[in-house]
């Protein structure tokens, strides 16, 4: 009976200790940026769900295709009808890690190199990523910047042919959050 | 002139008018008026809520991308730099609050920021999802001001 209430008690302790770990945002922004031979095409996306483990290094952002915002209304309108299809793949997410999180010390501030691996779902196709990116911490924040490309072919978006020589086949991703503690 | 030459013109002058059309109302047609769409639907924002939480697939192909009016107790505002987010709050989960998120018109930070949490408050604007936390609204502006 004691040593169950111990139990109890230790793992209760580790649980708390684990989600002080977590680092939460749910206003992360996302921008992606593809300069076409005629048109440069830009959106941003305020509205990134995102949560960093501290302790194991998972790291995962969602967003909502339909959340991007162009400065053209019709790009906006061709991006979710003829691009992405946000009626019928409403959602990205990465799900991943960052590899060398023991080299990042939430406790201090300071700018951390951060290496970032794991897997990116968009129009229903999930391809592995890659890429470097910083963790500034700063006042108990963690301000994560990562840049990465995506081929569009690799994600099965496919561009209409009437402009498939004026838009560009990659597109440049930014990723920019500012994670608060977890309660 | 010769007659050839009148229809040549003409034709240039009715390809350009039609061009400079296509470019002002197409190629360059401004975002709706957000704040002035009637709403689709008018909402208890726990019905809603619930109805995303049971069938997300229904729930998305009803009410993703639409103009919806939602009644509920605040939770919360959160205020971002320039993004001001009114916050129903239902659940907790892997990224905290779980609930409706609903971002307003830059026009409506100020009045949102005095919305006191546990008010009854109508909001509306365009949903656009539910990333398995949190039901995004965007565009929002303020009904029952």
């Amino acid at each position: 009976m004691r040593t169950n209430s111990l139990i109890l008690i230790l793992v209760t302790l580790l649980s708390f200790s684990a989600g002080a770990q977590k680092f939460i945002t749910k206003t992360g922004h996302i921008k992606f940026y593809s300069d076409g031979a005629v048109e440069k095409i830009e959106a941003h996306n305020r509205q990134v769900s995102s949560m960093l483990d501290a302790a194991t290094g998972q790291f995962v952002f969602k967003v909502l295709l339909k959340s991007f915002e162009f400065e053209k209304a019709l790009m906006q309108e061709h991006f979710n009808e003829n691009y992405v299809e946000s009626d019928k793949f409403p959602d990205s997410k990465f799900i991943g890690n960052v590899t060398n999180i023991k080299e990042i010390n939430v406790a201090k501030d300071g700018s951390y190199d951060a290496q970032v691996d794991g897997m990116l779902t968009l129009h229903g196709v999930t391809n592995h990523v890659k890429t470097k990116g910083t963790f500034e911490v700063k006042q108990g924040k963690l301000v994560g910047k990562a840049k990465f490309t995506i081929t569009l072919a690799d994600y099965k978006i496919t561009i209409p042919g009437a402009v498939v020589n004026s838009i560009s086949k990659t597109v440049d991703i930014s990723v920019d959050i500012t994670l608060d503690k977890a309660n | 002139m010769k007659t050839w030459m009148k229809i040549l013109l003409g034709l240039i002058v009715v390809g350009l008018i039609a061009g400079m059309l296509v470019f002002k109302f197409v190629y360059n047609k401004k975002h709706p008026d957000y704040e002035s769409i009637t709403p689709v639907f008018t909402l208890k924002t726990q019905d809603l809520y619930q109805a995303f939480k049971s069938n997300k697939a229904g729930s998305s192909t009803l009410y993703n991308g639409k103009c919806i009016a939602i009644t509920g107790k605040l939770g919360k505002i959160e205020s971002v730099d320039t993004l001001v987010t009114a916050v129903f709050v239902f659940n907790q989960g892997m990224f905290g609050d779980e609930g409706i998120r609903c971002t307003m018109i830059k026009k409506f930070n100020d009045t949102a920021k005095k919305l006191l949490p546990d008010g009854e408050v109508k909001i509306k604007g365009i949903c656009m999802g539910f990333n398995d936390s949190d039901i995004i609204f965007d565009k929002c502006s303020i009904v029952n001001q």
